[in-house]
């Protein structure tokens, strides 16, 4: 059976402050690919790992886009093309009427592709991921290297964190 | 926990100054705009005075939003903002001029509103049926009602935060939120009315239910504008360091893309029902304008109150960049002018779009004495109410990605 989470090396810290300077460092190290689990969400930690801003507002604002032209063409070839209907006099294709409708199917598209974007880019759902420590949700703070760093050495990057003062490393595996 | 609070921030955010050349600044502004006013008194009375309704509206709009903006912090206690609060309080230091200049404004009802004249009400039926409210005694009670119920929410609500720097003392922020939901609740109705009053009866036929709403939109968008601009102003000068950062102007810009979004969904569905239910007791208001050269006014409010904001306003970077907020806010309070000379001047001249050096010079009037009102304030009490219980959220704001 294929492997379905990525094994790795965990380190424990029980102070966030502790833990942001120490992500700063594993950065600084040449890690590209670690990430950090927090119970709750911490300043500076974005900054400290390098994650850059997600690009996932494009997809939302080109989605928006293709959206409202979706709307607006489903109206006009509704309502002008294949069957005109004469409402109070008004043109058969009547801007100010259709605009309700193309602001609801942009908002629409472009919400529902944020998500189905963000849940297929994220690999969710993800039922039973290996558990690093179950406090993690409660009081401890974790930065997890994984196996597919480049150049990964389990006890390097032990001994590393436990540098960095790690109270606690643990090997993450899946097999 | 003790009721005198210390203030565990030692930031000095510094002392405002008001510099030799915005004195002469807003002194040259009122001295042309008192010129312009008395020579378009002279010459066309009629335009003069609504030039001049223009540009009171246009500023008491400024300092009631400021209030605004201080009660809705205050109900929501929110934390981001104390440290940018008292620039907004600094608005309503015009609200004692805004009462003044819209007194002054009751001398020119003649020439702005047609219900004061007696004959036409009783030959016009359907202004006939309306003199119940449209009268001159009435409509001088409700001016003075509203400015004097704002004038007291104002001496409540900015009174007791500047009492605050001096004594610290933490009841006052509970008591703040009393009176905040108290001035939401009467601003409500008062400011619905007071728009109703001084700009839809300048055209006594038409009625919109949503009137109120679509001044309000316009106030809270331009407010924001201007706000981003005083507080840009301030930090070039080498204030609010370390109490106010790229953090807050961007969650100000994020309140001024969301009521410019907002102004664009009031102005469409007034718009909307209106054309789709074509009653002639509602249409004329839209057809006037976009007869003439008033189409191009009415086009200029959807690109450039709405698209071109909006669309400026969309990415992160833009809502952290200070030069490129000013551009948007002067581009928005810019509209902000079009939209109430939209409102105003069609009831003048339904042909063309009167703009010239009367309206310029009314407009520097009311900017200066407005510049004059708030410069005052902020060199007058701290720019930073710094025993606020909640300062110190306001320093670690940070907006995250």
């Amino acid at each position: 059976m294929a492997k379905k989470y990525v094994s790795g090396v965990a380190g424990i810290w029980l102070d966030d402050h502790e833990l942001v300077k120490a992500c700063a460092k594993v950065r600084d190290a040449g890690y590209t690919k670690f990430d950090a689990i927090a119970p709750f969400p911490v300043h500076g930690l974005e900054e400290a790992i390098g994650i850059r801003r997600s690009w996932i507002p494009y997809v939302t604002f080109a989605m928006g886009l293709f959206g409202a032209a979706c709307g607006l063409l489903l109206q006009y070839w509704t309502s002008a093309i294949d069957w005109p209907i004469n409402v109070g006099g008004k043109p058969f294709f009547s801007a100010p009427a259709f605009i309700p409708v193309t602001f609801e199917l942009t908002i629409l598209f472009a919400a529902l592709s944020s998500v189905a974007t963000l849940i297929v880019v994220c690999g969710l759902p993800r039922v039973d991921p290996p558990i690093i420590d179950p406090d993690l949700t409660s009081h401890k703070f974790a930065i997890f290297i994984p196996e597919t760093e480049a150049g990964y050495d389990p006890a390097k990057a032990e001994q590393f964190l436990k540098s960095l003062g790690a109270t606690e490393v643990k090997r993450i595996a899946e097999y | 926990m003790a009721a005198t609070h210390s203030s565990p921030v030692h930031v000095n955010p510094g002392t405002y100054v008001v510099s030799k050349r915005t004195k002469t600044l807003f002194s040259v502004c009122i001295f042309l705009g008192v010129l312009a006013l008395a020579y378009g008194l002279l010459k066309d009375r009629d335009r003069a005075w609504h030039a001049y309704l223009v540009g009171a509206f246009y500023f008491a709009n400024m300092a009631l939003a400021g209030l605004f903006f201080a009660a809705i912090n205050h109900v929501a206690k929110a934390g981001w903002s104390v440290t940018v609060r008292r620039i907004g309080e600094s608005f309503t230091s015009y609200l004692p001029l805004a009462f003044a200049s819209f007194l002054v404004l009751l001398a020119g009802a003649g020439s702005l509103y047609s219900w004061t004249d007696k004959a036409l009400a009783h030959s016009d039926h359907l202004i006939a049926a309306k003199t119940a409210y449209l009268n001159m005694p009435f409509f001088i009670v409700r001016i003075v009602v509203f400015f004097g119920a704002w004038l007291l929410f104002k001496k409540l609500i900015v009174g007791s935060s500047v009492a605050q720097d001096k004594t610290g003392d933490e009841r006052i922020t509970v008591k703040q939120v009393g009176y905040s939901i108290a001035f939401v609740l009467v601003f409500a109705i008062s400011y619905s009315l007071f728009s109703v009053d001084t700009l839809m009866s300048l055209e006594p036929h038409f009625f919109s239910t949503i009137w109120g709403v679509y001044c309000f939109a316009g106030l809270f968008q331009a407010f924001f504008a201007a706000f981003i601009l005083v507080t840009v102003h301030l930090m070039n000068k080498g204030l609010l360091r370390g109490l106010v950062n790229e953090n807050h102007l961007h969650d100000l810009a994020k309140f001024m893309k969301a009521f410019t979004i907002f102004y664009a969904y009031i102005a469409f569905s007034q718009f909307m029902l209106i054309w789709y239910a074509n009653l002639p007791e509602e249409t004329f208001f839209y057809i006037d304008r976009t007869m003439g050269g008033w189409m191009a006014a009415t086009a200029s409010l959807f690109i450039l109150k709405f698209a071109v904001p909006f669309l400026l306003l969309l990415p992160r970077w833009a809502k952290r960049t200070p030069a490129h907020l000013v551009f948007v806010s002067i581009l928005i309070l810019i509209m902000q002018y079009v939209d109430i000379h939209w409102m105003v001047y069609p009831n003048l001249d339904k042909e063309r779009w009167l703009f010239g050096p009367l309206e310029v010079g009314a407009f520097l009037f009311f900017a200066g004495l407005f510049v004059m009102a708030i410069t005052n304030f902020l060199a007058k009490n701290p720019i930073v109410p710094l025993k606020d219980p909640r300062v110190e959220e306001a320093v670690h704001h940070v907006v995250t990605y």
